[in-house]
């Protein structure tokens, strides 16, 4: 699915060059579900800008589903994006002036799918994710759990290779956090590739796979052989009687 | 993503930002408005300044004596004889016919009134066009029989007569009468020159009324449009080798007015296109500062919508077709103002408002090219900017 070999990104602003990744190899396979973690600044979301094909490294190789990417132009990358990866933001990132619906049609607007059919596919995973009634609501009508939920509607609307999630969970609370995770961890049981950057570690233990960075470094890979499931620690909190 | 798409994003994000748009598109509103306005109301104008001068034909021409500094007046300077010799020598002049013009109190059965008074002979009713309403206009034979007859228009004949035909009546004009033969349609013209009340006499008898001989103008039409400008100056020349004063007449036609007058408004309308010219270009460039300014605003939009796969091109399209789409706006208002405005001067001036479907057309190409040209430069500036510098803005 995911192989990058020697991966380096070195920014220069003006007379300093900042070295943001110092050669990273690595492999992800179908159906994973990695967390990346570590301090600020040790290069995730570097790292998720390469791997989400939002810059280009500096230096290394790049093998998306099969594809070498070194070699593509903007306009490839534009498709891949499109077609391939599903976003999403710790911002949510939603256009502010249009509509749940509208907003989650939008990647399907430039994959060109037509009118009837992106409304009847938008339906379903708005559906899918429980937001059947919150359709034409804009974004500033919505909570931050629904937001982000339209948001991952978005991602996954072009049926995308790998969705990659950058501190998904940053802006919420915790237990809104905990029901993004559960529906990240429900579309991984499905089959969807997930790679997720939190420097929480709470939130990382959700995954099966948990890289920490440092410096530009993975400096640790580690599988998890029981990862923690939302779902059930959104039941006892409700037992416990926490919120409704 | 296909054209109609866009169309729609454009139209979406021009309609959250109503007011804005609006006071964007001023300026192409104002510059159309006044481009859909001023041509519409020249077009109208001329068009019936053309209609009034086609009514008298557009074969007339007429020649005049061209008195100079010091010169007077002389009776003889044309004389009725030179009529017979152009008309025997000019196969170009189909008609021709002597004006003499005088003022004169008329009396009829039901009241009396002075008009104008015009001695001539039958080929000036060909000339001008005149229609008859009863009756017959002048004929050759009235003059060589020395009959004492009078042509009125409508307006007079209803002056003297009242309503109804007046044909076989009597008129006194000083001490004699006249028998009225025919009734001439009035003009409603808006040239004025007819608005006045006119009494047509055959150009003999009005002779033996004032005790002398006079024409002051001929006037004549040529056989076909082409040909009068030489029916016009063999005319003059036949005149200037018989009364031996070369230069001593003045011929003019009514092409030659049509043309000084399209001329004329050939210019205002040059005059009216820079001004609307500039004003377009004024509202190009308020069009593209606002656009630079939506541009900046929505850098955040532009890196959302690349994450999410738009080409560079489908955001230098989408930039385009805004720009297009609001000033295609301003000038869809414009048209509407401009045609109001051309309606409302139309109406006051009593002449058809003339907007034709090319100057419309003409208005929604320049709405779309200055939504093109003013356009491109700040849609560039969106398409080139880095999605993760993008994304990172809000
Ligand atoms: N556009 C940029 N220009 C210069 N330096 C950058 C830029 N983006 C990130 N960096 C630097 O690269 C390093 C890694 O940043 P980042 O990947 O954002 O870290 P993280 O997401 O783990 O907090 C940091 O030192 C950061 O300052
Ligand atoms: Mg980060």
């Amino acid at each position: 699915m995911i192989k990058i070999n020697n991966l380096c990104k070195t920014y220069s602003t003006g007379a300093f060059t900042v070295p943001a990744l110092k050669g990273i190899t690595l492999e992800i396979a179908s159906g994973e579900f990695v967390a990346i973690t570590g301090a600020s600044g040790s290069g995730k979301s570097t790292m998720m800008n390469l791997l989400g094909l939002l810059d280009r490294p500096s230096k290394g190789s790049y093998l998306l589903d099969g594809i070498d990417v070194s070699h593509l132009d903007d306009n490839d990358y534009a498709r891949l994006r499109n077609r391939k990866i599903g976003f999403v933001f710790q911002a949510f990132n939603l256009l502010p002036r249009l509509t749940a619906l509208k907003n989650v049609e939008l990647s399907m607007l430039y994959a060109g799918t037509k009118h009837e059919e992106r409304r009847k596919r938008a339906l379903e995973v708005l559906t899918l994710l429980g937001l059947e009634d919150r359709l034409h609501h804009f974004p500033n009508e919505l909570s931050g759990g629904q937001n982000q939920r339209v948001a991952i509607a978005r991602a996954l609307i072009n049926n995308p290779a790998i969705i990659l999630a950058d501190e998904p969970t940053g802006a919420l609370d915790s237990q809104t956090g905990l029901e993004i995770m559960s529906i990240f961890q429900e579309l991984n049981r499905q089959g969807t590739t997930i790679v997720l950057v939190t420097h929480e570690l709470n939130i990382a233990r959700h995954s099966r796979r948990i890289l920490r960075m440092a410096d530009g470094l993975i400096i640790n890979d580690e599988e998890i052989a029981r990862p923690l499931d939302a779902h059930n620690e959104i039941q006892a909190l409700r037992e416990k009687g926490g919120r409704a | 993503m296909n054209i109609g798409e866009l169309i729609l994003v454009a139209i979406e994000s021009i309609k959250s930002n109503k007011l804005r748009s609006f006071l964007t598109t001023l300026g192409i509103v104002i510059g159309i408005a006044a481009v859909i306005a001023v041509v519409g109301i020249g077009q109208g104008g001329r068009a019936m300044l053309m209609q009034e001068m086609e009514k008298f034909g557009t074969n007339m021409f007429g020649i005049w004596v061209n008195y100079r500094d010091g010169e007077s007046f002389r009776l003889d300077d044309l004389q009725i004889n030179d009529i017979t010799v152009i008309k025997e020598n000019v196969p170009q002049v189909k008609y021709l016919a002597p004006a003499s013009y005088g003022q004169m109190q008329l009396r009829g059965s039901k009241g009396h009134k002075s008009v104008q008074v015009i001695g001539t002979t039958a080929d000036y009713a060909q000339v001008r066009n005149l229609e008859t309403v009863w009756g017959r206009f002048i004929r050759d034979d009235d003059a060589a029989v020395g009959r004492r007859v009078i042509v009125l228009d409508e307006r007079t004949a209803l002056k003297l007569f009242g309503p109804g035909n007046p044909v076989g009546k009597k008129v006194m004009l000083m001490s004699n009468s006249a028998v009225v033969v025919g009734v001439i349609k009035s003009d409603s013209s808006m040239l004025g020159f007819n608005s006045q009340q006119i009494a047509y006499l055959p150009w003999s008898f009005l002779s033996r009324l004032n005790g002398w001989e006079v024409i002051h103008e001929l006037q004549g039409s040529a056989s076909s449009k082409e040909e009068v400008e030489a029916a016009m100056n063999l005319s003059k020349k036949i005149l200037e080798r018989r009364h031996h004063a070369p230069n001593h007449y003045y011929a003019y036609s009514l092409e030659q007015e049509m043309e000084s007058a399209n001329k004329v408004t050939g210019i205002m309308t040059l005059i009216i296109g820079c001004i609307a010219g500039i004003s377009l270009l004024v509202g190009g460039i308020g069009v593209m500062n606002i656009m630079l300014v939506s541009v900046t605003e929505r850098t955040r939009e532009i890196g959302i919508r690349m994450a999410l796969g738009a080409r560079r091109k489908d955001i230098l399209v989408q930039f385009i077709i805004e720009s297009i789409v609001l000033c295609l706006l301003g000038g869809f208002i414009g048209i509407i103002l401009g045609y109001g405005g051309a309606l409302l001067v139309a109406r006051l001036a009593k002449w058809p408002p003339l907007v034709s479907g090319w100057t419309v057309l003409l208005a929604v190409g320049f709405s779309v090219a200055v939504g093109l040209f003013f356009g491109i430069y700040p849609a560039n500036k969106a398409s080139k900017m880095d999605p993760i510098e993008a994304l990172r803005r809000d």
